[in-house]
């Protein structure tokens, strides 16, 4: 056992290191942030919570993100149930792209789908709306876009893929003699589907709905697009206007409130990976047989259409509707052939104002993923390959980190790293890339350990015992195999980053101010030409990044 | 009554053929294995009747009626053709208990709660699971939730019963005495029964006939001991029990073995040209003064009730079992003759 001494040594360094890393940047940040809500000069006193809570716009931005989050998760799972039944197990035409299309709604920055569904559907000048007035004649749009209802209709559409991607692969992971053992004793394909594929998928429905509720829950972007020129709040646009307070009370306020959020998204989190771990029954499965595509005979069509007006309504539509102004010469002239150019695109271009914040973006992107894809191979290898005590522990650290709402994570680290905590990263860019690899590490690290997981351990031994150290073996051995997977994982981090609102908007400082929040600021002054220009400007990066992320992991791996 | 017949059945996935003209008249009450390679189509043919595929041509009918026609596109849904179907995964369901799987059959068919579980019971009396009644299938080794799914695809009393594989995944000891209760039960019920497998000897011992497939193509359908001992070709004397084939010329009505032109055989097939000579090992006796062929032994391996013997002559090597032989009989190295018995001879093959 002594040989092997030197490589137990780089090891535990490495793992001390990240372990101490991660608690700093992670672990710390809320914990400062639970005692701050907590504690009032060092003493316990919950009336933070009191004070919050009993004021009645609070109370109502609880009920109405907790209202919202119910109807979108609900919304969500009814809408995207039939939706992977249809494209997973039927003879549908055309699934696989379909599959793609709603996959890909994923990959669309939530507050760029706001932005969308508000020019479509905006009581004033909604591309939609005056379409609809139009055709049947009204004189008042018969929808707006700043209500409850419409705030649920953007969450919706733009979270449901959570759902969508939860509920298909448990479809494809589950054995399908189960339901050919319903039909063979007696019951028709629809009481199959309730008495047996119902029950079998439920543990992925719930989680899937789950995931919707989080995300829509903590999502900032679209209700501070939609709700707020409706004077709706929700939870996070309270956290941020206490935030823009700027005074102590302001903040407290704020962590109250953050405090609550993190622990409703945690809990449920946990809930639900507890009932995945016992309840999971989809991955139960003998020999494996090929799934039997349900015919769909002379439903065929009809769902097909049924499938592709939800693909046209929740991806294309919006997407169009963004192309589109961003093309046109001047917004007040509608949509009319002399109407289009490329007008709008030369003042952003040539602005030295908005390229900056592109460039710092990709800069800030960059630096984040290439940070992150280190540590996240650190992380994978150490619980993937190693039997070292506690090897799991930054893996979980940083699911804690995924797990927990922006909001909250900016919060945090705002009153930790303010320099009351060692460092002060206030205003820099680094305290923005530590949010960013506080919330999206956890990708990264699962692309990695599942490819890890499948490099056979002799592999290794059969380096090391030719004399290799770790560290060599690592560089030779292991890389090799899981680049695709490092190189997803980079993107897994880049991506999200380099489009990142809800938090980049409570950290930015003077000098670091990044394209999400500028891109929000445009909306919010009502420049909705600008915002498309930049909007369209972020699509074409993301579906740059998606397409080299499908060619190096040959479409294993997308956002 | 369940007669089931296949009449010339074809299935293409695309232009794969998995099962090409098979035909088939079981009578009501037998029991017929389709035995055959892995891919050879047994599957597929099972799904065929069970109605989870549909035939590309042909006509299947049970009890008289048809329940699927290619030409005429009839096709009868899986739950309305009343057949018990063993999955080879088993396929019981992991959300429901022992009592509610082996019942759900009942319950579709409005059966009132007391006379299901009444009936649940008995079925379970049957397969030996009576005290598992309210586990859950996590619960039950991989030979007990066969057992739940056989009780599941016969509650119902059907008068078919699809089996694939059922034994596939047990340990040798169970699937021996499984292999017996299953025997027992179709007797008591009388129940018709299709049971598909690639181990021979299951095949052997239970059923009425034997179905050889290779490749989907039906090879030859027979009793068990038709199968064995007149292979209707080379495909299932090499398949069923173990066989040594010597290259041979036909000429009129005998058969000379290449290489060896003084000895030849009967031709009672009346083939002509280049031919096979196949010889069970257990039908050669082996001999220190003379016989048919003269050999050197070239290797023995003690089986304990009987010697399995490797006999060079010329080229070739010639397997010999001999039961009850004593091992020090022979040595490497040494002339011995061989003779031959029961000598079986078909057209060559590619
Ligand atoms: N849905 C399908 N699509 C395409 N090819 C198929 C399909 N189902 C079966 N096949 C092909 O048909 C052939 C027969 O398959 P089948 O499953 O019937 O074999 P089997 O005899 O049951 O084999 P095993 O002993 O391995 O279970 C195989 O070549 C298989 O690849
Ligand atoms: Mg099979």
């Amino acid at each position: 056992m002594k040989k092997s001494l030197p490589r137990l040594d780089s090891k535990f360094v490495v793992i001390t290191i990240s372990v101490l890393l991660l608690l700093y940047f992670i672990v710390l940040p809320l914990l400062v942030l639970i005692y701050d809500s907590l504690f009032i000069d060092g003493v316990f006193d919950i009336s933070n919570y009191k004070d919050v809570y009993g004021k009645k716009v609070n109370w109502r931005a609880l009920t109405n993100t907790v209202q919202l989050s119910l109807i979108v998760m609900v919304a969500s799972v009814i809408v995207t149930f039939p939706l992977a039944w249809l494209v997973g197990r039927t003879d549908l035409p055309g699934k696989k792209t379909f599959r793609t299309i709603l996959v890909a709604s994923y990959m669309i920055p939530p507050y760029v789908g706001a932005i969308a569904w508000v020019q479509l559907l905006n009581p004033s000048v909604g591309y939609l709306n005056d379409f609809f007035k139009f055709i049947f004649g009204l004189s008042k749009a018969p929808f707006d876009i700043y209500t409850m209802g419409g705030l649920a209709w953007v969450l919706t559409l733009f979270y449901s893929p959570f759902a969508f991607i939860t509920i298909s692969r448990a479809m494809e992971k589950m054995d399908p003699t189960l339901e050919e053992a319903a039909r063979i004793s007696g019951s028709s394909p629809l009481k199959t589907l309730w008495d047996v594929t119902l029950p079998l998928m439920m543990p992925s429905i719930v989680a899937g709905g789950l995931l919707v509720f989080i995300a829509a829950a903590s999502c900032f972007g679209i209700p501070a697009i939609v709700g707020m020129p409706g004077n709706i709040e929700v939870m996070t646009t309270r956290i941020v206007t206490f935030l823009y307070m700027g005074d102590d009370k302001g903040i407290r306020d704020a962590t109250a409130l953050a405090v609550s959020m993190m622990i409703v998204a945690n809990g449920l989190l946990m809930f639900m990976s507890w009932m995945l771990s016992h309840k999971d029954y989809t991955t139960i499965s003998g020999k494996s047989t090929r799934p039997n595509m349900v015919e769909l005979g002379k439903w065929k069509w009809p769902a097909f259409a049924v499938v592709a007006g939800y693909a046209f309504i929740a991806v294309i539509l919006p997407l169009t509707s963004i192309v589109v102004t961003s093309f046109l010469v001047s917004m007040s002239k509608g949509l009319a052939l002399d109407n289009f150019g490329i007008d709008a695109w030369i003042p952003v271009i040539t602005s030295s104002q908005y390229m900056e914040s592109v460039w710092r973006s990709i800069g800030y992107g960059i630096v984040a993923a290439c940070i992150g894809t280190v540590l996240a191979l650190f992380v994978a290898y150490l619980s993937v390959k190693t039997n070292v005590t506690g090897r799991s522990i930054p893996d979980l650290l940083v699911v804690l980190g995924g797990a927990t709402p922006s909001i909250v994570i900016a919060l945090a680290l705002i009153i930790t790293f303010s320099g009351n905590y060692g460092l002060n990263l206030y205003s820099t860019m680094w305290i923005l890339i530590v949010s960013y690899l506080v919330k999206y590490m956890t990708m990264s690290v699962r692309t990695i350990a599942a490819s890890l997981s499948q490099v056979h351990i002799s592999l290794e031994e059969a380096a090391l015992s030719s004399g290799a150290s770790w560290i060599r073996t690592c560089k030779d051995i292991i890389m090799p195999l899981v680049a695709p997977s490092i190189v997803a994982g980079w993107f897994l981090i880049f991506m999200p980053s380099f489009y990142e609102l809800t938090m980049s908007n409570l950290l930015y400082g003077s000098d670091t101010k990044s394209l999400g929040v500028l891109l929000y600021e445009l909306q919010t002054y009502a420049d909705t030409q600008n915002a498309s220009v930049l909007s369209v400007i972020i699509l074409l990066i993301v579906l740059i990044g998606n397409i080299i992320l499908n060619k190096v992991t040959k479409g294993k791996v997308s956002i | 009554m369940a007669e089931l017949k296949l009449h010339h059945i074809y299935k293409r996935f695309g232009n794969v053929t998995a099962v090409g003209d098979f035909n088939i008249d079981v009578a009501d009450g037998e029991f017929i294995s389709f035995l055959g390679p892995s891919g050879c189509g047994k599957t597929t043919t099972l799904r065929l009747i069970a109605g989870f595929e549909k035939p590309t041509e042909g006509i299947i009918t049970i009890g008289g009626t048809e329940i699927s026609n290619a030409e005429k596109g009839v096709f009868l849904a899986p739950e309305k053709r009343g057949i018990g179907m063993v999955f080879q995964s088993y396929a019981v369901w992991p959300h429901m208990n022992v009592v509610d799987n082996v019942g759900y059959p009942l319950k579709i068919q409005n059966v009132s709660k007391e006379e299901r579980l009444q009936r649940v019971m008995k079925m379970l009396e049957l397969v030996h699971l009576k005290e598992y009644a309210e586990r859950f299938p996590n619960q039950l080794s991989g030979g007990q939730q066969q057992r739940v799914a056989l009780a599941r695809a016969l509650v119902a009393q059907p008068s078919l019963l699809l089996l694939d594989e059922p034994l596939s995944n047990l340990d040798a000891k169970l699937r021996e005495s499984m292999r017996f209760e299953i025997s027992a039960i179709q007797k008591e019920l009388g129940i018709t029964v299709i049971y598909v497998t690639h181990d021979q000897s299951e095949a052997m011992t239970m059923s009425d006939r034997i179905v050889v497939m290779s490749m989907g193509k039906v090879q030859q359908i027979g009793r068990p001991y038709e199968i064995y001992t007149q292979p209707a070709n080379q495909m299932v004397a090499d398949f069923i029990g173990l066989v040594n084939f010597i290259p041979a010329t036909a000429k009129g009505d005998r058969i000379f073995v290449n290489g060896h032109e003084t000895l030849s055989f009967p031709n009672p097939k009346k083939l002509a040209g280049d031919a096979v000579i196949a010889v069970r090992p257990e039908n050669i006796t082996i001999s220190k003064t003379g016989g048919m062929v003269e050999g050197v032994m070239n290797h023995r391996f003690y089986m304990g009730d009987s010697v399995d013997y490797r006999v060079k002559v010329k080229d070739q090597i010639i397997r010999v079992i001999q039961k009850g032989a004593v091992y020090g009989t022979y040595h490497d190295g040494e002339t011995v003759y061989l003779d031959f018995d029961n000598v079986m001879s078909f057209a060559k093959e590619e």
